[in-house]
């Protein structure tokens, strides 16, 4: 356990990014909530009927949901970069031979990097945004520089800040295990490469469902690779695949807070399942190769 | 003492290269081995073979572990350098010490820091802004803070100009004398190890050419730099290497008596770099220099 611990901080200290990054994205967000001018929301007629709780479009959910997404998008950039870099730069630094001669299992290494890449960073960046957004909110209410349809608008509302919290929570979670097979595909392409992790991970599927399609003239490896990225969107959260192409439309706002059929559905979908299956054997894969990887 | 390590019909190919044949090979407790072979002999294979690091045929056993299956329980008892750059450039000092202490159960941290005080190293440097010197200290101090029974090192004055290497060796040879250790030593750096070694392990084409104890070459090897008129007599005893030094033949013989070849020129016992020659030339045919004596890979 302490290993494990050593391990997950030796990976900070190295990829300082994947905290830097972050911290400054709240760092900049703050400073604009403390400068810039008025934020204006028109609100039209509540959109069709419905038991959406009244308090589940105001205003101030939306700023609450909007105000995570740079820090989710940006940690998702960074983990991406991560979790190419983590088993092929110390090999490209022959550091590996440093790391080999601790008593530290493969194992160990291969897990302390999938936790940081797929569970210490997102939720680091959740309580980031979770945090500096009760600062925003408490520097917006001073500045009373929100207006919704031209009044200032009462902009505290703690039961809304904790659904809010608690939705972006589910939904990263539900990301984490939805996206599990993507970061220990990336681990793998990491441990495999010899030259640039960027080419394994992204050139053959790329070239696999293009000869396919050129080949065959079917378009399935491109339809399960684009099906896992988008179907999460509509499993767990009900949401039609457009969201993807069309964030504005239709923010996950609390209208779509998951009710049961959302999390059952996402619980019962086999491709989560068959993906997390995929996840575990890709990281078996990924510790097997570190074992006889070196800086050769 | 028992042996530390138990090497039987260890045999490694990459591909159809046959980096190490069927080497079986033994090293007692408290002995210092310097392992020797010229460049792709499989120095570096049985090295990482031990340290369980490579699959590989046959048994290869330390402490009673087998290395390939018991790596990270060996580790603990293990230490082990390859050249000295290979700590992580992006590491502070402070952080590279923390480190090894959350990961290793063996290691005595105040004894790190006893060996940092004498050094210049600033702790909350990056290990990249140090000099080559610095990063040799730093990598030593981690090491020798280390209480392993076996310490392996795999040509750890790479890059090191004779300065720091000597300091290297200095350090390595105290610290010995005051632990109990065993010390397996890959270098081409002969002479300047020489004096530190009980073992000589001779490496060729995957094979073991030469297992000796130190304390037995005189017994085992002469060298003879033959006088005037008295060369075809030497050679009949069977040289198993000449060369010509100043216009003299110089004759290194394996297993004959001193007594037989005194009468013949002066005899001498032969340096391990003189061996490390006579040996790769007598099974074939001379090749290129090998430079084997400060040579810089």
């Amino acid at each position: 356990m302490k290993v494990l611990y050593m391990q997950m901080r030796r990976e900070l200290w190295e990829h300082r990014s994947l905290w830097i990054a972050p911290l400054l994205v709240g760092l900049l967000m703050l400073v604009a909530v403390a400068t810039v001018g008025r934020i204006q929301f028109y609100q039209g007629p509540a959109p069709g009927p419905g038991p959406s709780p009244a308090s589940a479009n105001t205003p101030f959910a939306q700023m609450l949901l909007g105000w995570g997404i740079p820090f989710f998008l940006v940690s998702l950039i960074v983990i991406v970069v991560y979790l190419l870099d983590c088993l092929y730069g110390e090999r490209r630094d022959r550091s590996i031979l440093f790391w080999r001669s601790m008593p530290v299992t493969d194992t160990q290494t291969v897990l302390a990097k999938l936790l940081v890449g797929l569970l210490v960073v997102p939720l680091a960046a959740f309580l980031l945004s979770a945090s500096t957004s009760l600062l925003a909110s408490a520097i917006l209410a001073l500045r009373h520089h929100v207006l919704v349809n031209g009044q200032v608008a009462p902009l505290w509302d703690g039961a809304t800040w904790v659904r809010v919290q608690l939705r972006v929570l589910y939904s990263l979670m539900v990301l984490m295990l939805w996206y599990a097979p993507y970061g220990a595909y990336l681990m793998l392409a990491s441990v495999w490469a010899r030259r640039s992790p960027y080419a394994w991970a992204f050139v053959p599927p790329v070239l696999i469902a293009m000869f396919e399609n050129i080949l065959l003239g079917t378009r399935y490896v491109g339809g399960v690779v684009e099906r896992g990225l988008n179907n999460v969107l509509r499993l767990a959260f009900n949401l039609n695949r457009q969201f993807a192409y069309n964030l504005g439309d239709q923010l996950p706002t609390p209208r779509a807070v998951p009710n049961g059929r959302g999390v059952s559905a996402f619980l019962e979908s086999p491709q989560m399942w068959v993906g997390l299956l995929a996840a575990v054997l890709m990281f078996l894969l990924v510790i097997r190769l570190r074992r006889y990887r070196d800086d050769s | 003492m028992a042996n530390l390590i138990e090497i039987e019909h260890l045999s490694k190919r990459y591909g159809k290269l046959r980096a190490l044949d069927d080497v079986s090979l033994r090293v007692g407790a408290g002995r210092i081995v310097g392992l020797i072979g010229r460049n792709g002999a499989g120095k570096t294979t049985l090295l990482k073979a031990i340290l369980g690091l490579t699959p590989y045929q046959g048994s290869v056993r330390v402490f009673g572990l087998e290395a390939d299956r018991d790596r990270s329980a060996l580790m603990s008892e293990i230490c082990f350098i390859a050249d000295t750059g290979v700590l992580p450039r992006w590491l502070r000092v402070d952080h590279a010490i923390d480190y090894v202490e959350g990961v290793h159960p063996r290691f005595n941290r105040q004894r790190a820091e006893e060996v940092l005080l004498g050094t210049q190293i600033p702790r909350r440097a990056r290990i990249g802004e140090l000099s080559k010197g610095m990063i040799t200290q730093l990598h030593l101090a981690l090491i020798l803070a280390i209480d392993a029974r076996l310490l392996v090192l795999d040509e750890p004055t790479l890059g090191l100009d004779l300065l720091y290497r000597r300091q290297f060796f200095d350090t390595l040879l105290n610290d010995y004398l005051d632990h109990e250790r065993t010390i397996l030593l890959a270098t081409h750096q002969l002479e300047e190890v020489e004096h530190l070694l009980t073992d000589v392990l001779l490496i060729d084409e995957g094979r073991v050419a030469l297992d000796t104890a130190i304390e037995e070459l005189p017994q085992r090897f002469v060298q003879l730099s033959v006088a005037a008129g008295k060369g075809d007599a030497a050679r009949a005893l069977h040289p198993i290497y000449t060369r010509e030094v100043l216009g003299r033949p110089v004759m290194l013989f394996e297993n004959q008596p001193r007594e037989a070849l005194a009468g013949l020129g002066e005899v001498s016992t032969p340096r391990i770099a003189d061996l490390f020659v006579a040996k790769l030339s007598a099974t074939r045919e001379p090749r290129p220099a090998p430079l084997p004596v400060g040579a810089v890979a």
